[in-house]
């Protein structure tokens, strides 16, 4: 009761800005803004930025420190210590990639800063019993776990090769693949795993046709994505469905290179089209903008900037009480419902709901769970233009 | 069978290009004794250059590289005479350093202007191929393949037949003396980086129609390139070529029978195993 009195009076300070005084905030900000996970990272800063004009509207002023991890976790556990000691930020938010989250999630406990993880979906990340890490999306389990939802349903596919970038991201995403393949009766014809920035899968891709199988399931990053399709095409492997795990097959730029990347499945965190508060309108908004289609990494991060930030400005930066009131909160904005929980050995973790897009016709419809779309999917893969 | 096989077709077609990679940098060695570390950031001017030709002027990626060698041959030499000329005679951790730092700024003022977003370049070939016995050869590989092996045919002769290629040669093996016999081992060292960089940025062209482009893509290719020379010899022409072949090979074959993730692991195990046996390379002769 007493949270949603304060939300209210939280509500109408927003209804009133010239009322409410603007209150100062000292936040943290770590991402990947150059280094090879650049482009990804953009969409963050974008979505962080679309945050911080929205909070000012609310009467929130953010100083940002913001700090480039460049992709390496040591850099980012750098960033992290300097943060916590001495610009002595209220909250952080980021890192970007897995691997920098995960390094970066031990330090929170250490200074006892509240972290907000945006995105980064390794599932070990919220499952050490950490007390000061907090997870807004859905973890790598989830994104197999929805894909394969949406394939037994549609068809009855019977054996699943996995191919993944043998980073953090990719090799857990294999391994719950695997876990809910075989669960369900699917078997695995191959599993391999590639490191990620080879100019040649084709070797790896024609060892997968000999196998002949149902489902093609694949984790990578913005442009292997492309290029594992296009040798797919190449080599000639046609499967029920090709699955793309997030990341490299959500982005934009992957469904305009139509010709490979018509009729893939991807799991995602948010699409534009998607029936949540606000939603629609942070896409139009991006949109105009930056010019571009913003990620589910914007739309994270966007709503990982307004939470830490409304809960710094709220416990004015006082640690402690921002912790407990992450734990306890309650959040309805472009993600959905978002709630800091203990679950499943998680900790601190949001359950959030993915979504199934597919590129038809050179964008990307959600058109899975059916409650949030009305597009339908196209099952099976209809084969190669020649 | 038909899986060795196209690991092995496509390990040759992919080396050809890592050996037009090393071939540059060898012979930038060869001549300057200097590890040039910006390699692979020349690699990625070229690919951008012909992503540009391609986008703005629709120039096909393979016919680009008529001017994207002028281009970055003249590049590499006001490079040389500007920078590495000064340092040729100082410590060779200084020469790392000011070749690294070069690197540095090449890749960040491209993205400082282009932004660090992957560029795909997209032709009506990029993912053809061609059905030989059941084995599927990339086109784009094919046609890359054929142009390294006349680029490099050229090179040999040009090195082996004309005088500045004589000269260039005797500059690499002795500079004293080379300066003593009247040859302008200044200019020979314009020509070299020049000559290096214009292969870089050929491979940079080549690989663009099958690969995706982007600000930090060098690095990758500089260590590549820096193995594949190491692994012929310092200076061998002839060893980079073989290197540059023998590691596609390898990678490929290796991504198939032991795993994707695996090959990286082979090909540094070839590299430590060649310098353990044959610590100058497998054509290097021992410096004496």
């Amino acid at each position: 009761m007493k949270n949603r009195l304060t939300a209210l009076a939280l509500s109408l300070c927003v209804a009133t800005p010239g009322l409410a005084q603007a209150t100062q905030v000292k936040l943290g900000f770590v991402n990947s803004i150059t280094g090879p996970e650049a482009p990804i990272g953009e969409n963050l800063t974008n979505g962080v930025a679309l945050a911080l004009e929205d909070l000012k509207k609310k009467g929130i002023d953010v100083e940002l420190i913001k700090e480039d991890d460049t992709g390496k976790p040591e850099k980012s556990m750098a960033a992290f210590e300097k943060m916590a000691t001495r610009d002595k930020v209220a909250g952080v938010v980021g890192p970007y990639s897995s691997k920098c989250a995960n390094a970066v999630a031990k330090l929170a406990e250490k200074y006892k800063t509240p972290l907000l993880i945006p995105v980064a979906s390794k599932e070990e990340i919220t499952r050490q019993n950490l007390k000061w890490t907090f997870r807004l999306s859905a973890t790598t389990n989830d994104y197999a776990n929805i894909l394969l939802d949406m394939a037994t349903s549609l068809g009855k596919p019977k054996t699943i090769a996995i191919i993944n970038e043998n980073t953090d991201f990719g090799t857990s995403g294999a391994r719950s693949a695997k876990a809910f393949a075989t669960k369900r009766g699917i078997s695995v014809v191959a599993e391999e795993a590639y490191s990620p920035g080879a100019p040649d899968y084709r070797s790896t891709l024609s060892k997968i046709k000999s196998k002949k199988p149902d489902l093609v399931f694949m984790i990578s990053y913005v442009a292997d994505a492309i290029l594992l399709m296009r040798q797919s095409r190449e080599i000639g492997i046609t499967p029920q469905a090709f699955l793309g795990a997030g990341a490299g097959f959500s982005v934009a730029q992957f469904a305009k290179e139509k010709e490979i990347s018509n009729y893939v499945f991807s799991s995602t965190q948010w699409t534009g089209d998607v029936n949540w508060p606000g939603a629609k309108e942070f896409n139009s908004r991006y949109k105009a903008k930056f010019g571009k289609e913003p990620t589910y990494h914007a739309s994270t991060a966007y709503a990982s900037m307004i939470i830490m930030a409304e809960t710094a400005a709220k416990e004015a930066g006082n640690q402690e009480k921002m912790r407990n009131e992450l734990k306890t909160g309650h959040w309805n904005g472009i993600m959905g419902e978002v709630t800091f929980r203990d679950y499943d050995g998680y900790t601190n973790q949001n359950k959030h709901q993915m979504l199934v897009e597919q590129v038809q016709n050179g964008v990307h419809e959600t058109v899975y769970p059916t409650r949030y779309t009305s597009r339908k999917p196209i099952y099976p893969f209809p084969g190669w233009k020649k | 069978m038909t899986i060795f096989l196209q690991s092995l077709i496509s390990g040759i077609l992919i080396g050809g290009v890592y050996a037009l990679i090393g071939i540059g940098l060898t012979i930038i060695f060869g001549v300057m004794r200097v590890i040039n570390f910006a390699h692979g950031d020349l690699l990625m001017l070229g690919m951008y250059a012909t992503y540009f030709l391609f986008t703005l002027l629709g120039v096909d990626p393979f016919v680009s590289i008529v001017f994207t060698i002028p281009l970055m041959f003249l590049y590499g030499g006001v490079l040389q005479k500007v920078f590495i000329n000064r340092i040729l005679n100082s410590l060779p951790q200084n020469q790392i350093l000011l070749t690294i730092g070069l690197g540095l700024i090449m890749s960040n003022a491209v993205m400082l202007a282009f932004t660090s977003d992957y560029k795909i370049l997209t032709t009506s070939y990029s993912s053809g191929s061609v059905d030989i016995l059941g084995i599927s050869v990339s086109q784009p590989l094919v046609i890359s393949f054929v142009i390294t092996a006349a680029i490099t045919a050229l090179l040999y002769w040009f090195l082996l037949k004309t005088d500045t290629g004589q000269a260039i040669r005797a500059t690499a093996q002795d500079r004293e003396a080379a300066q003593l016999m009247g040859i302008n081992v200044k200019r020979m060292s314009i020509i070299a980086f020049g000559l290096g960089a214009s292969l870089a940025g050929t491979a940079g062209a080549l690989i663009s129609p099958t690969y995706y482009i982007f600000p930090q893509v060098g690095s990758s290719f500089t260590l590549k390139a820096f193995v594949i020379t190491v692994l012929g010899g310092m200076g061998s022409i002839v060893g980079a070529t073989l290197g540059g072949i023998l590691i596609g090979i390898a990678e490929s074959i290796g991504g198939v029978y032991l795993g994707s993730g695996w090959k990286e692991v082979i090909v540094f195990v070839l590299f430590l195993l060649v310098l353990l046996f044959k610590p100058s390379g497998l054509m290097g002769k021992s410096n004496a």
